[in-house]
C-alpha cells in the first residue's frame, strides 16, 4: 500500500472503530428502534390496513424504514463524530497530518455511510426472514440506497463541522430531519392525504428518496424514478462540493 | 502574524501571552490558515502543497487533545497511519515509544482514564511516532511533576543530538537556557530578539535570560538581582 492509501485507510478505520466501540448505542439501539416500528406498523396497524396500492402494508412500510435507518445513522454518526473530535481537540491530529481535505472528507463520510449501511443490511435481512421482503429492481435499489446514504453522510459532516455544541446537532436531527422523514411518506401514501398536504409532501425531498427505495424493493412508486435519481445525484454532489470547500478552507475546523 | 520569516534550527521561544507563538505553531502545522505570507519547513511549503512539510513536523500541543475513544496503543498506531507509516513499522515503533515513555503497562487503557502526567507522556510519544525532523513542543512541561520534566529534558536532549530539530515554547526560562541553543523573543507577532542565552543577556545589558525577558516586557523592577536581602 502507498502512504496515501495507508493514510486514507487509517482515517476511515478510525471512524468505523469509533462506532464499533459503542455498538450498543450506534448499532443496537437503531436496530431495536426499527424492529419496534416493524412490530407496531406491521403486526398491529398492518392487521387493520392490510393493503396499500395493492401491496401488503408491512411491505409498503419496510422500504421506508430501511431508508430511514440508513439515513439517520449516516447523519448521526458523522455529525457527532466530528463534533466530539472538535470538542476534544482530537481532530487536530488528523488536520495536522499530510491528509488532503478530500481524504479527510471522504473518510468522515464513509464512516457514517458504513454505520448506516450495516443497520440497513441487518434490517433488510431480518425483513426478508420475517415478512419475505422482495427486491424487485436491484439496479434502482443499489444506487438509490447508496445515494441516500451518501447524501445523509454529507449532511452529517456539514452539521458536525458547523456545530458548536451538541444542541446544534440535535436541533437538525429533531426539528428538521425527523419531521421531514415522518412526513415524507414512510408510513403512508401521499395520494391518501387531503389537500394541501398532498401537494406539500411533494416539496419534501425525503418523499422522493422513500419512493426510490420503495420502488427498488416492491416495484411501486408515486414519482418519476429517473427524475428522482437525477435530482438526488445532483443534490448529493452539490452537498459534497460544499463540504469539500469547507474542509479546504478549514471552516470551523482550523483557526 | 503579518509576516514571519523564521529559519528554524534549534530555537526556543519566550514570549508574553498573546505574542503570536500559537499562531506561528498552528500555521506551521496546518491548524490555522495564515492570512498572508509564506511558511517553509526545511524548504517545503507548509501552506499550499503541504504534504512534505507536514510529514516533517511533529506537534505536542499545550492542551491535551487525545481521542477518548482510543486506547494508548491505538493513539500511536492511528497517528502513524495518518502519516502513511506501514503496519509492521507502526507496531515496532509503538512498542519502542511505549517503552521509552513508560506507557507499556497502559497500552490497552482508554486515553480518558489516564492521569495528567500519563496524557502528557502519550502526547509526546504521539508527536514522535512518525519520526519528524522538526518536533514542536508547546509548553511540554507545563503542570508536570519534576520526575517527568527531567525525563523529558533528557529525552529532548537525546533526540536533538540524534538530529531532530526542536522548537520549544516554555514559561520556564531555566528550561530554555538548559535545552536550547538559540532563543527567540516574540512580541506582537514579531521576533524582537534572537540569539543564544548569553547573547540576549548582553543585548539587554543584564546578567541572565530572565532579566533579558523582564527588560523586554518593561518589568525590570521584578528582577531577582534587585531583591534586597532581608536579615532578621
Amino acid at each position: 500500500m502507498s502512504a496515501a492509501q495507508i493514510r486514507f485507510a487509517t482515517l476511515w478505520r478510525r471512524e468505523v472503530n469509533r462506532f464499533m466501540k459503542i455498538k450498543k448505542q450506534t448499532l443496537g439501539a437503531p436496530l431495536l428502534e426499527t424492529f419496534l416500528y416493524i412490530m407496531v406498523f406491521g403486526a398491529a396497524l398492518g392487521s387493520r390496513i392490510k393493503h396499500l396500492h395493492g401491496i401488503d402494508y408491512i411491505l409498503f412500510v419496510i422500504p421506508g424504514l430501511i431508508m430511514m435507518a440508513f439515513s439517520t445513522n449516516a447523519f448521526a454518526n458523522n455529525s457527532s463524530s466530528i463534533l466530539q473530535q472538535k470538542f476534544q481537540g482530537a481532530i487536530q491530529d488528523q488536520l495536522s497530518s499530510p491528509a488532503s481535505p478530500l481524504e479527510l472528507l471522504l473518510a468522515f463520510s464513509l464512516g457514517g455511510f458504513m454505520r448506516g449501511l450495516m443497520v440497513a443490511v441487518i434490517t433488510f435481512c431480518i425483513s426478508v426472514i420475517l415478512v419475505g421482503l422482495p427486491v424487485d429492481h436491484v439496479l434502482v435499489l443499489i444506487p438509490s440506497l447508496a445515494l441516500v446514504g451518501f447524501f445523509f453522510a454529507q449532511l452529517g459532516v456539514l452539521t458536525g463541522v458547523r456545530a458548536e455544541q451538541f444542541d446544534d446537532v440535535s436541533f437538525v436531527q429533531t426539528f428538521v430531519l425527523q419531521p421531514l422523514i415522518f412526513l415524507g411518506g414512510v408510513f403512508y401514501s401521499a395520494a391518501l392525504l387531503p389537500q394541501p398536504f398532498e401537494t406539500l409532501t411533494r416539496f419534501n425531498p425525503i418523499y422522493y428518496m422513500i419512493n426510490l427505495v420503495r420502488y427498488g424493493f416492491v416495484g411501486f412508486s408515486e414519482v418519476s424514478i429517473a427524475l428522482s435519481l437525477l435530482a438526488l445525484t445532483a443534490a448529493t454532489a452539490a452537498l459534497f462540493l460544499v463540504n469539500l470547500r469547507l474542509f479546504s478552507h478549514g471552516y470551523k475546523l482550523r483557526a | 502574524m503579518p509576516e514571519a520569516a523564521l529559519n528554524i534550527e534549534d530555537l526556543a521561544k519566550r514570549y508574553p501571552t498573546g505574542a503570536g507563538k500559537s499562531t506561528l505553531i498552528h500555521c506551521t502545522t496546518g491548524l490555522a490558515q495564515p492570512t498572508g505570507g509564506s511558511i517553509h519547513v526545511f524548504g517545503h511549503d507548509a501552506t499550499g502543497n503541504y504534504g512534505e512539510a507536514r510529514q516533517a513536523v511533529g506537534l505536542a500541543p499545550q492542551e491535551p487533545n487525545l481521542d477518548w475513544f482510543l486506547t494508548v496503543a491505538e493513539t500511536l498506531d492511528y497517528h502513524a497511519g495518518y502519516f502513511g507509516m506501514p503496519k509492521r513499522e507502526r507496531a515496532a515503533r509503538t512498542v519502542e515509544l511505549l517503552e521509552t515513555f513508560s506507557l507499556t503497562e497502559k497500552r490497552d487503557e482508554r486515553t480518558r482514564t489516564l492521569s495528567g502526567g500519563m496524557k502528557r507522556r502519550l502526547i509526546l510519544a504521539r508527536a514522535m511516532m512518525h519520526r519528524p525532523r522538526l518536533l514542536i513542543l508547546d509548553e511540554p512541561t507545563a503542570g508536570v511533576d519534576v520526575e517527568l520534566r527531567l525525563e523529558l529534558w533528557h529525552y529532548v536532549q537525546r533526540i536533538n543530538q540524534e538530529g531532530t530539530t526542536i522548537l520549544l515554547t516554555t514559561h520556564y526560562l531555566e528550561e530554555a537556557e538548559q535545552l536550547c541553543d538559540r532563543i527567540a523573543f516574540i512580541n506582537g507577532g514579531q521576533i524582537v530578539g534572537e540569539g543564544t542565552s548569553s547573547e540576549l543577556s548582553q543585548r539587554y545589558g543584564v546578567a541572565s535570560l530572565e532579566d533579558a525577558y523582564l527588560a523586554l516586557v518593561g518589568r525590570k523592577e521584578l528582577s531577582r538581582s534587585h531583591a534586597e536581602v532581608v536579615t532578621p
